[in-house]
C-alpha cells in the first residue's frame, strides 16, 4: 500500500521568483530505506518539511494514507511521521535528557512503568545513560542529534524522516543509527533521510532520489 | 614560533565538574594541516573554543594549563584580539551567523576593525568568490540550508585573514562538489602559510592533514602523522571505524 504520495507537487517560498520545487510526484512505500540527496541549497530540507506538514505545497497536493495531508492536523500527522531536524537543537526544549525522551511517550498515555522501561532503553542504545540528567542544550553536537533521534524514534511512527541524521555522529554511532534504522525497516515501518554522507547511503539505502534544479530523479539502484 | 602551543589544558563546564579536557599537551607549527579525531563528545569542539579564547573568556567553570597562540596566552588576551589571529568556523553555524543578509555577515568582522570601505570591499568580494558563495550575497542568512550556513560563516571568519584556521565538522553537511572545493581552498591557505586544525568524522576527507590528534573521553591518545589514517587496527581500536 502507498504510504504517502506527492502528487505535481511545486513549492516556492514567498517572493522568490523561481520555484524551488517544480512537479515533484513520487510515492513513498513503508519498505526500505529510501535516501534524498543532491546539491546544497537545492531543497531537499524543504521538501522534507512537506512531508511533515510543516509547510505547505504551493502546487498540487500530498496524500498520507490515502487522505489529503491539507485536511489533516499536525498532531495526526505527527502520529504518522516523526521528522528529526537538520539541526537537532529546533527540537530539544526539556530541562533533561531522560525527560526529553519521555515526553513523547508520556503524551501517548503509556503507562509510567513503561514510560520509563523505553526511556532507559534508548538512552542505553544511544550511548546517553551517562548524560541522562543533562540538560540537552549543553550536549555536545552528536550528542544532541543522538537525542533527538532517540526521542522521535521512541514514538515507532510508521515513517520515520531524517534530515541529514549523520553530521555530528562518528563513525561508530552512524553504524548504531543504521542497525537501528534496518530494525525499524524489519517491523515494518518506513525510513526517509536526507544525506550527503555517500557510504553511510551505500550501506543502508534501498532507494535513492535526487534532487536536482527543482526536479526528483529516481536513481535505480 | 609555534602557531599553537597547548600546555597541560584542563578544563570542566563546572566547577568541581567531570573533566572533559584532561590534561592536553601539544604544538602545532606554522603551515600545518591537523586534523582532530574522535568520538562523539570526546571533546574536540570544547578544545576549538579553547584555541579561539572563546573559553575561558565567554564560559565559567574551570580552565587549567595554558593555551598560546603565535606566542600569546589566550586567557590574558582579549578575545577581540585573537580573533584576527585565530578564525572557528563553529559546528552548528547557527549560533554563529546574526545579520539577516549575507553579505552584512561577511562584511561585519572587517567593518568592525574600522578598516577603510574599499578595502572592506575588496575582502568581502575575495572571499566570497573564493568560497563561491555569489548566488547567496543578497539571502537572508536564516533561510539558508545548512550546509549554506557552513560556508557562509567560513567566509565572514576567512575576511579576517586568520592565520589558524579552525573548522569544527563542517565539511559533513557539503554535497560532494563544494566539499571538494572547500578542501581546494584549505590547501591553497595552507600553501600561503596559514594554519589549519579540522576537526572531522570522515576519514576520507581528513586525508589532506599533515599530522592527526586523537582524543578520547578528553585525554590526547594518539599524535601522529598522517599515516595513521592508514592504521585500521588502531582506528578500529578508537571505534573511529567500522
Ligand atoms: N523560510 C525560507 N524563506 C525563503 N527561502 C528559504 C527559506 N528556507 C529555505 N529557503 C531557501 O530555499 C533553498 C533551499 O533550502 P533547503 O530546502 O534548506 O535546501 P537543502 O536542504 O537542499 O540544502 C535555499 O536556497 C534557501 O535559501
Ligand atoms: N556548555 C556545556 N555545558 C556542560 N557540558 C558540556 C557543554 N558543552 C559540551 N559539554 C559536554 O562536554 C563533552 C564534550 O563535548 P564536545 O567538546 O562538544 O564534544 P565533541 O565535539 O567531541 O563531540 C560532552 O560530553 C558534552 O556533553
Ligand atoms: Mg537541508
Ligand atoms: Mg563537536
Amino acid at each position: 500500500m502507498i504510504f504517502m504520495k506527492m502528487v505535481q507537487v511545486g513549492f516556492s517560498y514567498p517572493g522568490q521568483k523561481k520555484p524551488l520545487l517544480n512537479d515533484i510526484n513520487f510515492s513513498i512505500h513503508k519498505e526500505g530505506i529510501t535516501a534524498l540527496t543532491g546539491p546544497n541549497g537545492v531543497g531537499k530540507t524543504t521538501l522534507s518539511k512537506l512531508m511533515v506538514g510543516i509547510l505547505a505545497p504551493s502546487t498540487g497536493h500530498i496524500t498520507l494514507k490515502g487522505q489529503n495531508m491539507s485536511s489533516m492536523a499536525l498532531a495526526q500527522i505527527g502520529r504518522l511521521v516523526g521528522y528529526v531536524f537538520q539541526n537537532p537543537e529546533k527540537q530539544l526544549f526539556c530541562p533533561t535528557v531522560s525527560e526529553e525522551i519521555g515526553f513523547g511517550l508520556q503524551n501517548l498515555e503509556l503507562p509510567e512503568h513503561e514510560v520509563q522501561r523505553l526511556v532507559k532503553e534508548n538512552l542505553a542504545y544511544f550511548e546517553l545513560e551517562h548524560l541522562a540528567q543533562n540538560f540537552p542544550l549543553q550536549l555536545s553536537e552528536g550528542e544532541k542529534r543522538r537525542l533527538a533521534i532517540a526521542a522521535v524514534l521512541v514514538l515507532e511512527p510508521e515513517l520515520l524522516v531524517l534530515d541529514e541524521p549523520t553530521t555530528g555522529l562518528d563513525a561508530y554511532r552512524k553504524h548504531l543509527l543504521g542497525e537501528c534504522l534496518l530494525k525499524l525497516v524489519a517491523s515494518k515501518r518506513g525510513v526517509f533521510m536526507i544525506s550527503h554522507d555517500s557510504n553511510f547511503i551505500d550501506r543502508y539505502a534501498s532507494r535513492i532520489l535526487i534532487l536536482e534544479n527543482g526536479r526528483l530523479k529516481e536513481n535505480g539502484c | 614560533m609555534s602557531a599553537v602551543v597547548v600546555n597541560n589544558l584542563s578544563y570542566c563546564y563546572q566547577k568541581g565538574g567531570k573533566h572533559i579536557l584532561k590534561d592536553l599537551n601539544f604544538t602545532v607549527e606554522q603551515g600545518q594541516i591537523v586534523a582532530v579525531l574522535g568520538l562523539s563528545g570526546s571533546g574536540k569542539s570544547t578544545l576549538c573554543l579553547c584555541l579561539g579564547g572563546i573559553i575561558p573568556h565567554y564560559f565559567g567553570g574551570e580552565m587549567t594549563g595554558q593555551v598560546l597562540i603565535n606566542g600569546q596566552d589566550t586567557a590574558k588576551c582579549k578575545i577581540a584580539r585573537l580573533a584576527l589571529e585565530v578564525g572557528i568556523v563553529f559546528q552548528d553555524a547557527d549560533t554563529q551567523l546574526f545579520s539577516p543578509i549575507v553579505e552584512d555577515e561577511i562584511a561585519f568582522a572587517p567593518e568592525n576593525l574600522c578598516l577603510p570601505p574599499e578595502q572592506i570591499r575588496y575582502r568581502v568580494d575575495a572571499v566570497i568568490d573564493m568560497v563561491g558563495i555569489n548566488h547567496l550575497r543578497y539571502e537572508n542568512t536564516n533561510n539558508l540550508s545548512g550546509g549554506q550556513k557552513h560556508l557562509v560563516a567560513m567566509a565572514s571568519v576567512l575576511t579576517l585573514d586568520p592565520s589558524i584556521l579552525v573548522l569544527d565538522e563542517v565539511l559533513a553537511q557539503l554535497d560532494a562538489a563544494v566539499k571538494e572545493n572547500v578542501i581546494e581552498i584549505l590547501l591553497e591557505l595552507c600553501r600561503q602559510g596559514k594554519t589549519i586544525i579540522i576537526v572531522e568524522h570522515d576519514l576520507e576527507a581528513v586525508t589532506i592533514a599533515d599530522r592527526v590528534l586523537l582524543l578520547e573521553d578528553g585525554m590526547l591518545v594518539n599524535d601522529g602523522p598522517a599515516s595513521i589514517l592508514q592504521d585500521k587496527e588502531l582506528l578500529a581500536r578508537h571505534k573511529l571505524l567500522i
